[in-house]
């Protein structure tokens, strides 16, 4: 199925190292138009530091990076902003002293050029941020509320309100339901599936939850000490050898193996 | 569900809490005007806002550096500074320059020379990673001292009619300045609510890890913060030698503290990416008018003192109370 599909991410031999401490040790995997992709492995195995680098937040030691058959070299979430690489962090990266029309907006408002005042055009923002909430489908009291009054589910739906809003081509969503409850869980996981189906958008989906990744993703990658410890589709693997290989009881480095 | 009921109730709770100077000013207004013989006048009503102009003024330039997560000690200085520069390129008396340089020109080089003040400290503060406290800190002393050094320690006691004459004019009763401070209120605040650097002034100092990663440009917001507090500081200072007619150095010491006070009474946070201009007004006009009851009664001037550092304390005591409502 993979093979009549266009690579959209292809990452060859990247490497980060902090201090004496490898976080990424050439890591290799391809991402394809159309597809979730599950990106797994044990707390401190470079998850998030192989999204921060893809996002641009820091640049690797070395390997490269293509995005849609050219080269990349992203000094800032800014440059891999513009190509329509969303992130959704893991902190959820919120500004709590704002209201969700204020951070879905952020460095992207809406404004009007008057003289040489940039004049927010606060009531297009507020359409355009109750249009986007309506389809994540968690309720919020209000789009002018301050982000710091509302519950951990109700922000992280302000946080994948920028998915929504902005992932056109590729999305990071690093832990999206570590804050919600079973329910908003569900809702979440439908959202993305849902978002997935309306634009032809590739979704690296980070999770601890197997479950999750199993119910929503079409392959794994598995990480274990900054190193691809195994690449698999979906249909020809199970949760039980996942997680031998998240832990370390299998180790076949075979790259690629299906 | 029952969660968005008990959101929308404490949101009425806040609306309160965030209102509550205005409040608090009316209450108090109406108490000193009733109890205190002398304080209901328009005149006197007047003379609350008119001598609130300086503190005001240096209000909204704080209130910029609190909201980004910054503070700018140097205001005060700065102002004095601006009051004792514009009087010696202006004045006539003999410690003055003798240029007796055009009051608007001696209000421009003030201005730049705010400018450049601002734009040292966001330097140091950016560039150089120091903390905005210590930076501003040096430069609120260097500023005084440049002050006393201009003059040699001495006032100026004399300025050209012109310049005089900027604090002599009045509409419906009321001083120019306190249409220059109005006028100051209402563009800043529009700055700062409407415009997009408005915006980011609330995002940096809300979390500047945000900022940065969509993309804001946090160093020249910053710049343009902190030059714009040096500006309006220096023109304080140019207001109160044209009300003064004359400067001295030690012209408006202990300012900073009264801003301050001001200004987290407004309900500006100290941690940054909180407040709004209208707040800070009434906190002004609150202090103001507190200054003016205790004047009338002739109270001590030491208890002024107690009374304006228990506002502080219940302002922030305040601050805590509203985020038990999320």
């Amino acid at each position: 199925m993979k093979n009549n599909k266009k690579v959209i991410l292809k990452v060859l031999a990247l490497s980060k190292n902090f201090g004496s401490v490898v976080a990424l040790n050439n890591v290799n995997f391809e991402i394809y138009e159309d597809e979730i992709v599950g990106l797994v492995g044990d707390n401190g195995a470079g998850k998030s530091t192989l999204i921060k680098i893809l996002s641009g937040n820091f640049p690797p030691d070395k390997g490269e990076v293509y995005f849609e058959g050219e080269k990349v070299n992203f000094k800032s979430p800014v440059e891999s902003r513009l190509l329509g690489i969303e992130t959704v962090y893991q902190d959820l990266s919120l500004c709590e002293n704002l209201d969700p029309v204020s951070n879905l907006f952020v460095g992207r408002e809406v404004y009007k050029k008057f003289l040489f005042f940039k004049i927010l055009q606060k009531k297009e923002m507020e359409r355009k941020t109750l249009e986007v909430l309506s389809k994540i489908d968690i309720h919020i009291p209000s789009v002018k509320e301050k982000v710091e009054y509302l519950s951990g589910g109700q922000r992280q739906a302000v946080s994948l309100s920028r998915f929504v809003a902005w992932g056109r081509r590729l999305v990071f969503l690093d832990e999206p339901t570590a804050a919600l409850g079973v329910r908003e869980t569900s809702k979440a996981l439908d959202l993305i599936k849902r978002i997935r189906k309306e634009r032809e958008v590739s979704i690296i989906f980070i999770s601890h939850n197997l479950p999750q990744v199993f119910e929503i993703a079409d392959r794994i990658i598995v990480l274990r000490h900054g190193e691809v410890v195994g690449i698999r589709e979906k249909r020809f693997t199970n949760p039980d050898e996942i997680v031998s290989l998240i832990t370390g009881a299998i180790h076949i480095k075979s790259i690629g193996q299906q | 569900m029952e969660l968005l009921k008990v959101q929308k109730a404490n949101k009425i709770v806040r609306l309160v809490l965030n209102n509550i100077v205005w409040i608090i000013l009316i209450f108090s207004v109406a108490g000193f005007s009733s109890t205190i013989k002398g304080y209901l006048s328009l005149g006197n009503y007047i003379n609350i806002v008119y001598h609130s102009v300086f503190i005001g003024m240096l209000a909204i330039a704080e209130s910029y550096c609190l909201i980004s997560g910054n503070i700018d000690l140097s205001v005060e200085s700065m102002a004095a500074f601006g009051a004792i520069a514009s009087a010696w390129l202006c004045g006539a008396s003999p410690f003055a320059s003798g240029l007796k340089v055009n009051p608007f020109v001696g209000l421009l080089l003030v201005m730049s020379v705010g400018g450049a003040v601002g734009f040292i400290n966001a330097f140091f503060i950016l560039k150089m990673r120091i903390q905005p406290f210590l930076v501003t800190l040096s430069t609120f002393i260097v500023m005084r001292g440049l002050a006393v050094l201009l003059t040699g320690g001495k006032g100026i006691s004399q300025i050209t009619d012109s310049f005089q004459f900027v604090s002599m004019v009045k509409f419906l009763r009321m001083p120019l300045m306190v249409y220059i401070m109005f006028i100051f209120y209402i563009f800043f605040h529009f700055i700062l609510e409407k415009t997009q650097f408005g915006k980011h002034v609330f995002i940096i100092g809300g979390n500047v890890n945000v900022a940065y990663n969509f993309g804001i440009n946090v160093h020249e917001r910053l710049f343009v913060v902190f030059v714009f507090s040096g500006v309006i500081s220096a023109i304080t200072g140019w207001l109160m030698t044209a009300r003064a007619s004359g400067a001295t150095p030690a012209m408006a010491s202990g300012f900073l503290f009264e801003v301050l006070a001001a200004v987290v009474i407004g309900g500006v946070s100290m941690i940054g990416g909180v407040g709004s201009l209208i707040g800070v007004f009434a906190g002004v006009l609150l202090l103001s008018s507190i200054r003016s009851a205790l004047n009338i009664l002739a109270i001590s001037p030491f208890i002024t003192e107690v009374i304006r550092g228990s506002l502080v304390l219940m302002a922030v005591v305040l601050d805590s109370v509203k985020r038990m409502f999320r």
